[in-house]
């Protein structure tokens, strides 16, 4: 008798514990979904509404009576696929150029020592807690001056967008510091050039980070609305997809334009959704590697 | 294959700080360079100027008659072996090794040769296709050697190769980096903390401490003909120990009187202090550990001592013990000259009288530290 209780009380211990775990998964599992739903019901209610034929009007459901393609067929009848095709050679030539300059930076801050390296990094850090805003009215005066506003807007977008990208290193910085100087070390003396060994070892090892730059730098322009708006200046063919579509909702427009408005929004979505479940592997550890030795 | 030439070669950081001081050292070609000291004393500091990975402050880097103070690394011709491997993790063993080859645009059949015939001759053939994180630290050093040999560079550069490895694998390694150096047959300069290292596989040894040059010489010369205290400590294990004593001179014959002992020098070093016209009076006397011998008691030669601490090292045995007037000194006894009754009786507080033969002994100046003899 007393040998059963002997074996058996551990036993019950470890159900417990066993237990116990799984009721805890089970209550943040019903959580992390029920914030989910939440989270993209507003999604849901756009593609929906996207496919919606039988109004252009907000009605008050959810899920159309009359399914149909019109209003994507529309959208080319529109300045869209100029706004789109604005917004992705911006973010695409952004997301480059940005690229190289970033990780450039990063590289030379990481393993050059000059003698204005720290001050340098403390000017960025300072100069970059003023908001971009603050540059917008000059940026324009400067932009116009250039003929780099409204129909020509792209390239002035581009110019805005890349002027200032060597202040964001912090992250990438942060991860090359994490990779041994003996590797560069080893690579010089093997006989490679800085650009090499940045090319050949550091690049490859930071793939990660790579990626996290290139989407940040793609990202930022693809959603841009105040400067795309304000450099713009109301001329439709120099708009961004933002700023066209944010048109549409004008009061004397909603009417006619909401569904496509929608249209517009998923096919906005699209390429991001794309990017990101192609890469979000290496974006969550870009983050996070950052984040360690930032 | 190529002479180094270093010329008052100086370096000095940016905070003032000298890490190395008017280095001159000249390196003959195909010899085995080794660069010895305790942490800091500028031994990496030196090889990295001659690698290009430091600037040089002042002074010039000749390597085979060319001043390189101004060459990239790259255009220097040396090969290095770091430390830490440095191997590139995102390669297998076989890209690794081929890396040099490929930046000078080497065609890819020869640098199959290469590869593979370093390959072999480190016995690291099956493990080409593997990346360096699925290899031991003794592979991986394999590996970076591996490295550095396929470059034919003029000069071959080691960085405490060994210090990552553990005691074992490290004697393993050194008898092959001897073998290694008979095969390559090139200039060889070798940094290291491990005197061991330092004398087993140098031609000569350059013995550093806070960034000047304390000794140069063969493994024997160093070990035999110490210029100063700190040579004498730091080459040989465990190590030397010294003794303030007087050096009297009585008609001719030199003595020493090592707490109240009275010990007669004898043989080449009686000649040497007549020759070198060395002045009678205090001393500091450097006597290895292995040059001192257990004596029975009394005589005009021995001193006493109790024994503090017994190491045994299995062939012989390390005896701490302490003087009368608490200076502390290291016997190290042959095992096999003690019977078995007397390693019994080797224990903490045992009294014990020692004594050393007059030509065993080191000669110090107390002030300059300098040996009396070669100083």
């Amino acid at each position: 008798m007393s040998n059963m209780q002997n074996t058996s009380a551990p036993v019950r211990r470890h159900m417990g514990l066993r237990a116990s775990r799984a009721l805890g998964n089970t209550a943040i599992y019903a959580l992390l979904i029920a914030i989910s739903i939440i989270w993209l019901v507003p999604f849901v209610c756009i593609v929906l509404q996207s496919f919606r034929v039988e109004s252009t009007w907000q009605v008050g459901y959810v899920v159309p009576q009359q399914w149909g393609l019109d209003n994507y067929i529309n959208l080319f009848q529109t300045d869209f696929p100029r706004w789109y095709l604005n917004t992705f050679i911006s973010a695409l030539v952004t997301a480059v150029l940005q690229t190289v300059i970033v990780l450039c930076m990063s590289y030379t801050l990481s393993r050059f020592r000059f003698k204005l390296r720290k001050p340098l990094m403390r000017f960025m850090l300072i100069l970059g807690m003023f908001p971009g805003m603050l540059t917008m009215i000059i940026l324009y005066r400067v932009l116009k001056d250039l003929g780099m506003t409204q129909e020509n807007s792209v390239p002035g977008l581009i110019l805005v967008y890349i002027a200032s990208s060597g202040m964001g290193y912090y992250v990438s910085k942060g991860f090359f510091d994490t990779i041994p100087k003996s590797l560069d070390e080893a690579a010089r003396v093997d006989g490679a050039t800085r650009f090499q060994v940045l090319k050949k070892i550091i690049l490859p090892l930071s793939k990660p980070i790579v990626i996290y730059t290139i989407l940040t730098a793609f990202m930022g322009p693809w959603g841009d609305f105040v400067f795309a708006r304000y450099i713009a200046f109301g001329t439709s063919k120099g708009m961004n997809v933002a700023v066209g579509l944010y048109n549409w909702l004008n009061k004397d427009q909603i009417s006619k334009f909401y569904t496509m408005f929608c249209a517009g929004g998923v096919l906005v979505a699209v390429p991001v959704t794309i990017l990101f479940m192609c890469l979000q592997k290496y974006y969550v550890e870009g983050v996070t590697g950052g984040a360690v030795k930032g | 294959m190529a002479s180094v030439k270093l010329t008052d070669v100086k370096k000095v950081y940016d905070n003032k700080v000298t890490a190395v001081h008017d280095f001159n050292l000249e390196i003959k070609d195909k010899e085995f360079v080794v660069f010895v000291g305790p942490s800091g004393c500028g031994k990496s500091t030196t090889l990295r100027m001659i690698a290009g990975l430091e600037d040089i402050s002042g002074g010039t880097v000749e390597i085979d008659g060319v001043v390189v103070n101004d060459l990239q690394p790259k255009d220097r011709d040396i090969a290095m072996v770091f430390q830490n491997y440095a191997l590139y993790p995102h390669m297998t063993v076989y890209d690794n090794i081929a890396f040099s080859l490929r930046l000078k645009k080497m065609p890819e059949d020869e640098v199959y040769e290469k590869v593979t015939n370093a390959a072999e001759i480190l016995g690291i053939t099956e493990y080409l296709t593997r990346k360096p994180r699925a290899l031991s630290g003794g592979q991986r050093q394999r590996v970076a050697i591996g490295r550095a040999m396929v470059r034919n560079a003029k000069v071959f550069l080691m960085d405490e190769p060994l210090s990552n490895l553990d005691a074992k694998l490290r004697n393993q390694m050194r008898a092959e980096i001897i073998l290694l150096r008979q095969k390559l047959d090139t200039t060889f300069i070798y940094v290291t903390h491990d005197q061991t290292e330092a004398m087993t596989l140098g031609d000569r040894i350059v013995i550093m401490r806070d960034g000047i040059i304390e000794q140069v010489g063969t493994p024997t010369e160093v070990f035999e003909k110490p210029r100063n205290i700190f040579v004498a400590e730091f080459i040989g294990a465990p190590k030397m120990n010294m003794i303030d004593t007087g050096l009297v001179n009585e008609g001719g014959r030199w003595f020493v009187t090592p707490f109240g002992a009275k010990i007669e020098v004898t043989g080449e070093k009686k000649e040497e202090l007549a020759r070198k016209n060395v002045q009678p009076g205090d001393i500091r006397l450097g006597v290895r550990p292995e040059h001192m011998v257990l004596t029975a008691n009394g005589g005009e030669g021995s001193i006493p001592c109790k024994l503090e601490v017994n190491e045994m090292m299995g062939s012989e045995l390390h005896l701490h013990v302490y003087t009368e007037d608490g200076t502390r000194l290291i016997v190290r006894v042959p095992t096999i000259n003690l019977t078995m009754e007397q390693r019994e009786q080797l224990v903490y507080g045992a009294q014990l009288y020692i004594t050393f033969e007059g030509k065993v002994m080191h000669f110090f100046n107390k002030e300059s530290e300098l040996n009396l003899i070669y100083g």
